[in-house]
């Protein structure tokens, strides 16, 4: 048994998840984020069946969730399995890179302002010239390969 | 009459070419050279039982000899199913007597001695000319076509005539047509013939519209459409014996007339009168053995049939008879007129045959017994000899290779001498030179003219006479030409036409008919003199093998010639026909029987009308006889009248003026209203989408989470919905 | 947790509604955003989550409220990080976090077996199996397609908007009846979704569920539905079958084509 109020917070929480997990599925582009997200949501829609089921004390709502489970479970066997064809593809685990099937006279949609990311650049040393040094040594091209 | 023998056999009749005609359109190709033998079969089969039926329907009416017992109708109904039926309503506000009684259209099939008769003419030509195609046929591409299109004429045009009820004759009155069309247009990649099928569907179409109103006018008038009486009801058949032995059964006045007047307009257009003619000519692009068995033979004899099977009907209406006479004597007359400068073999035949149609519907006009009769009878001699004379020329044509201008060869009698001798015969016969078959036929249509336009003359002969007992006893009598008998039929003074009905008219057809007897054997020898005798001249197309033609063509021509000597001296002298057809239903009826004269052999109308036919031989002979075809013809010396003839009377060109130009500016108008105003009205509620469309385009993104996002938006207005039921 | 009156609650709501919005806004990867946006995000994004359980009720006990709260934030906290997270493979690991906190929340609602289950079967397999094909497709240092979003200021709105009809809702449905139905009508409208004091019968039965909770949820699974669970069992075999001949079929045609095969 459980009361009223307690009912009332486990939707609320509920209504969170579900609501974060759609602008997620509506924001991000990689795939596999996608599928985090929509697994995001039906935690949400678990959580409320869960505590509708302890409300009215019905196995039911419990029973769906373990179901969801189970299709969660297959949907992301599936689902995984495209998304690493789609990336044999086209190279990349980006939504937009599929909208073919747009009307033939819109040009294709790029992303228009992508500024360099320089958290993850490579940050070389950089040494005082000492000395002569060759421009365009191929050793250090070499070493540099390797560090 | 035992009621199961004949009925099946009256069956078999039509099913036997249909049967044919279905085998040979499945196994045509697989049969190949051997593709008529469904067909012949199917035909050959018909037309024994066709015989068997003429001699039981014979033996049933009994032999007359001097009138010594009254003659009793003989017919045989034979219903097979019942192809649609309406249920009547009960009588109610603003009903018409019509949709009370129901309606019913039962496929019954009638035998009587016209059928009989009809029926032995129709499968008997069509055996002879199916086998007399397979020679001329035999190396045709579309050889199994034309046996089945034949097969199905035969039956179609059995069905026509056994049929015994108005919209099952519309319906094979449709369906000769369309065999008609077909086989007009048998080498459908040759313009010309394409065009001849399609002005001949087309002119028979307003035939076949005068038919269709007249089958409603019908229905509304008498409430059935059958020509017997069905059992269980209250309705009496069209031509009933019931109803036909009843003076008043029949309606006259402006209806019947309208009915007369509108089944003339239908018997016109099939059997190409005036001033529907225009497509017969025309139709000889078609096969010659088509044109021998249909536009010669057969479905041209089906307005004389749809005419005699409604003789009381228009007994009843004297002006509508008076003009199915004016009709049929001007038509003989202007195509033989016609026929006097044709050069083409098979087109003097063709105006020839719309001449011999022409005397038959004079005689039928009389509403005499004896014209009915006359006109059956020259129906029977005309089909056996135009029939001979049509397939001697497509004999002709055979051997000329294909060549049918008569100013191109010539003495032929020495090259093929057995169509020329069979040739000569059919003639003989279609000139009405005694005592070949044309003369006796002809000879008692004469007579029935005759005695139209002198009425007084024949009274004196005859003294106590049905004739003038007849006027004494009923008003719609034909020779009652009084006002008072006028008076006596007050719904028939309302029509203008029976002002026709007068002495002074008859006697002017007479004498055109007359006149046509002598056009008649002047342009038949003309076509025998170029064609047969003269220098031997052969055109180039022929090769160097012009021959006589194979026996399978020789042999009907033969066959042909037999009755085309024969059948008017024995079907005259003993009266035979015309007391068998008097047991006809049909003829039975009072107002018809009353007319009947006894055999009479007049020898003034035999001379006068053999004189005729000696001048117009004695002309031709004088103008042609001996002389080379090509040579300059006798129609020089016709001066103006000349160019009037060769243009057919310009009836081509009147009827483009009048009608296709018409159409055709109507037809352009139609055009451009619809391709400018319809389609731009469509084209225009089209763009309504299109630009609707335009304004949502771009949303057409082919990103997926554009299209989630929209999904959603729609969601949350759901949401938002619910959420409203649930405020406070 | 606080007072109920309805316009100071209308004002919370619709105060949470924005700053969440504007908060997820700030948070999504948009390109460039310089850290001074990402911490004003934050920011807003706690005052939204203030506001929501704000909304909240509270519960009987202390000790379940609190254990309820710190579950319940974990969840939605880890759960906005999933989203807003660039590196994908964070955002697995922000997402395992979501699972734990919702297996609290499930076990505070009575739902061991379901807690349990969706650690096992979400953390243990399906996070695992993400992180895989995270591993076998990730290119090489940060792709750009994760550094911006889909149109991050309308679906923000949208998400918020959502949560604020959802959370209005589920106020007006857990109300006290009287409150709430005002009309009779809308009473009669209402009273099959309205939840009303469950009747002695529901009571004798959700005491029930309290004590052996794993075996009754076995027996109801596999009495009543028996047939469903035989055909999830299909299902799971329909899938294994189907991925792995997509996966060969699939690898077959990237090699002839010559693509980006691996």
């Amino acid at each position: 048994m459980m009361s009223l109020p307690m009912l009332h917070n486990a939707l609320l929480v509920g209504a969170m998840l579900f609501s974060l997990g759609l602008v997620g599925i509506l924001t991000r582009r990689n795939l596999i984020v996608m599928f985090l997200c929509a697994e995001l949501m039906l935690q949400g829609v678990s959580v409320s069946l869960v505590a509708w089921s302890r409300y009215h004390g019905d196995w039911g709502g419990q029973v769906l969730v373990i179901f969801v489970l189970t299709v969660a479970a297959c949907e992301a066997a599936v689902a995984l399995v495209f998304v690493l064809q789609a990336f044999a593809r086209t190279g990349r685990l980006d939504a937009a890179a599929w909208q073919t099937l747009r009307e033939a006279t819109l040009p294709r949609v790029m992303d228009s302002k992508l500024p360099a990311d320089d958290t993850l650049a490579p940050s070389w040393p950089t040494l005082s010239p000492a000395g002569v040094l060759p421009p365009g040594d191929p050793q250090e091209s070499l070493q540099r390969e390797h560090v | 009459m035992q009621p199961l023998f004949p009925a099946t056999l009256l069956v078999l009749v039509p099913l036997l070419p249909l049967v044919g005609a279905i085998c040979t359109v499945l196994l045509g190709r697989r049969l190949g050279p051997r593709a008529h033998l469904p067909a012949v079969a199917g035909i050959a089969g018909a037309a024994a039982v066709a015989l068997i039926l003429l001699l039981t329907t014979y033996a049933e009416v009994g032999h007359g000899g001097a009138h010594s017992e009254p003659v009793r109708p003989v017919e045989m109904i034979t219903t097979l199913w019942q192809w649609a039926s309406v249920e009547g309503t009960p009588a109610g506000e603003g009903l018409t007597s019509g949709a009370q009684q129901g309606f019913s259209i039962p496929v019954t099939l009638r035998l009587d001695p016209l059928t009989a008769t009809l029926l032995v003419i129709i499968t008997g030509v069509g055996l002879l000319v199916a086998i007399y195609s397979i020679g001329y046929l035999h190396d045709d591409p579309g050889y199994p076509r034309f046996f089945a299109l034949v097969s199905m004429f035969v039956f179609s045009m059995s069905m026509l005539v056994a049929a015994s009820n108005f919209l099952l004759v519309y319906v094979f009155w449709e369906a000769v047509g369309a065999c008609s069309y077909l086989l007009i247009g048998f080498w459908y990649s040759k313009p010309e013939a394409a065009r001849a099928a399609k002005k001949a569907f087309l002119v028979n179409r307003v035939g076949d519209f005068g038919l269709a109103i007249a089958t409603f006018l019908l229905w509304m008038t008498y409430g059935t459409l059958n020509f017997h009486d069905t059992p269980n009801s209250a309705i009496e058949g069209i031509l009933s014996q019931t109803r036909l032995a009843d003076p008043g059964g029949i309606v006259g006045g402006v209806i019947g007339t309208a009915i007369c007047l509108l089944l003339l307009l239908a018997a016109c257009g099939k059997s190409a009168q005036m001033p529907l003619h225009v497509w017969l000519p025309d139709a000889m692009e078609g096969p010659t053995p088509a044109s021998a068995l249909i536009h010669a033979a057969t479905m041209v004899t089906a307005g004389i049939y749809l005419i005699t099977r409604c003789a009381p009907l228009f007994v009843a209406c004297p002006g509508a008879l008076a003009m199915v006479s004016i009709v049929g004597a001007t038509t003989a007359l202007v195509a033989a007129l016609i026929a006097t400068v044709q050069n083409d073999l098979k087109r003097v035949l063709a105006y020839s045959t719309i001449s011999q149609l022409g005397y038959m519907f004079a005689s039928l006009g009389t509403g005499t017994m004896l014209g009915f009769t006359a006109a059956i009878f020259h129906l029977v001699t005309h089909a056996f000899f135009k029939a001979l004379l049509f397939l001697g020329a497509g004999s002709v044509m055979h051997a000329m290779g294909g060549v049918i201008d008569m100013r191109r060869f010539g003495g032929l009698r020495k090259v093929m001498p057995i169509t020329a001798a069979t040739f000569l015969i059919g003639s003989l016969a279609l000139s009405g030179v005694p005592p070949f078959a044309g003369f006796f036929s002809k000879d008692e249509i004469l007579a029935t003219l005759h005695a139209k336009a002198y009425p007084s003359a024949h009274a004196q002969e005859h003294g106590d006479l049905p004739v003038a007992a007849g006027a004494d006893r009923s008003p719609l009598h034909l020779a009652a030409y009084s006002s008072d008998a006028h008076a006596a039929t007050p719904a028939g003074a309302a029509v203008g036409l029976d002002s026709l009905n007068t002495p002074a008219v008859w006697q002017t057809l007479f004498w055109m008919s007359l006149v046509t007897a002598g056009l008649t054997a002047f342009y038949t020898f003309r076509a025998v003199f170029m064609t047969f005798t003269g220098p031997v001249r052969v055109p180039p197309e022929a090769g160097h093998h012009a021959h006589e033609s194979p026996p399978v063509m020789t042999w009907p021509l033969i066959i042909l010639a037999v009755p085309s000597v024969l059948a008017g001296w024995l079907l005259f002298s003993t009266d035979a026909l015309a007391h068998f057809l008097s047991a006809t239903p049909s003829l039975w009826a009072e107002s018809v029987r009353h007319t009947a004269t006894p055999l009479e052999f007049h020898w003034d109308l035999a001379i006068q009308g053999t004189l005729a036919a000696a001048i117009g031989i004695a002309v031709a002979a004088i103008g042609h006889l001996g002389r080379r075809s090509d040579l300059p013809q006798m129609e020089r010396y016709l001066g103006p009248l000349e160019p009037l003839f060769a243009n057919k009377f310009y009836f081509d060109q009147i009827y483009q003026a009048l009608i296709v130009k018409p159409l055709e500016g109507l037809a352009l108008l139609a055009a451009l209203f619809d391709r400018s105003v319809i389609d731009g009205l469509v084209d225009g509620v089209a763009r309504i989408p299109v630009a609707l469309g335009s304004l949502v385009r771009n949303m057409q993104s082919g990103l997926l989470q554009r299209y989630a996002l929209a999904g959603v938006m729609g969601v949350l207005a759901i949401v938002y919905a619910l959420a409203w039921q649930l405020r406070g | 947790m606080f007072g109920s009156d309805p316009t100071s609650a209308g004002t919370l709501l619709a105060a949470g509604v924005t700053s969440a919005a504007v908060s997820l806004w700030l948070l999504l990867p948009r390109g460039t955003q310089s850290p001074a946006s990402m911490r004003l995000g934050t920011v807003l994004g706690l005052l939204a989550l203030a506001a929501f359980v704000a909304t909240g009720q509270r519960l009987g006990s202390i000790g379940e409220e609190a254990v309820f709260l710190i579950v319940s934030l974990v969840a939605v906290v880890a759960g906005a990080a999933t989203i807003v997270t660039r590196s994908p493979v964070y955002s697995a690991i922000w997402f395992a976090l979501a699972l734990a906190g919702v297996a609290g929340v499930l076990l505070v609602l009575g739902a061991q077996f379901l807690g349990v289950a969706t650690i096992v079967v979400y953390a243990g397999a399906i996070l695992v199996m993400f992180l895989f094909v995270l591993m076998l497709a990730q290119p090489s240092g940060m792709a750009p397609y994760d550094r911006v979003s889909s149109e991050p200021l309308l679906s923000a709105v949208a998400g918020a908007v959502l949560l604020g009809l959802l959370t209005l809702s589920i106020g007006r449905l857990t109300a006290e009846p009287a409150a709430c139905c005002n009309t009779p009508s809308r009473a009669a409208a209402m009273a099959d979704a309205a939840p009303v004091a469950p009747a002695a019968a529901d009571v004798a039965k959700a005491d029930r569920m309290e004590s052996d909770q794993v075996a009754r949820l076995g027996a109801e699974l596999f009495g009543r539905h028996l047939l469903a669970v035989e055909v999830a069992g299909v299902l799971l075999l329909a899938s294994l079958v189907g991925a792995i001949a997509v996966v060969s079929r699939g690898e077959a045609a990237a090699a002839s084509e010559g693509r980006f095969s691996r």
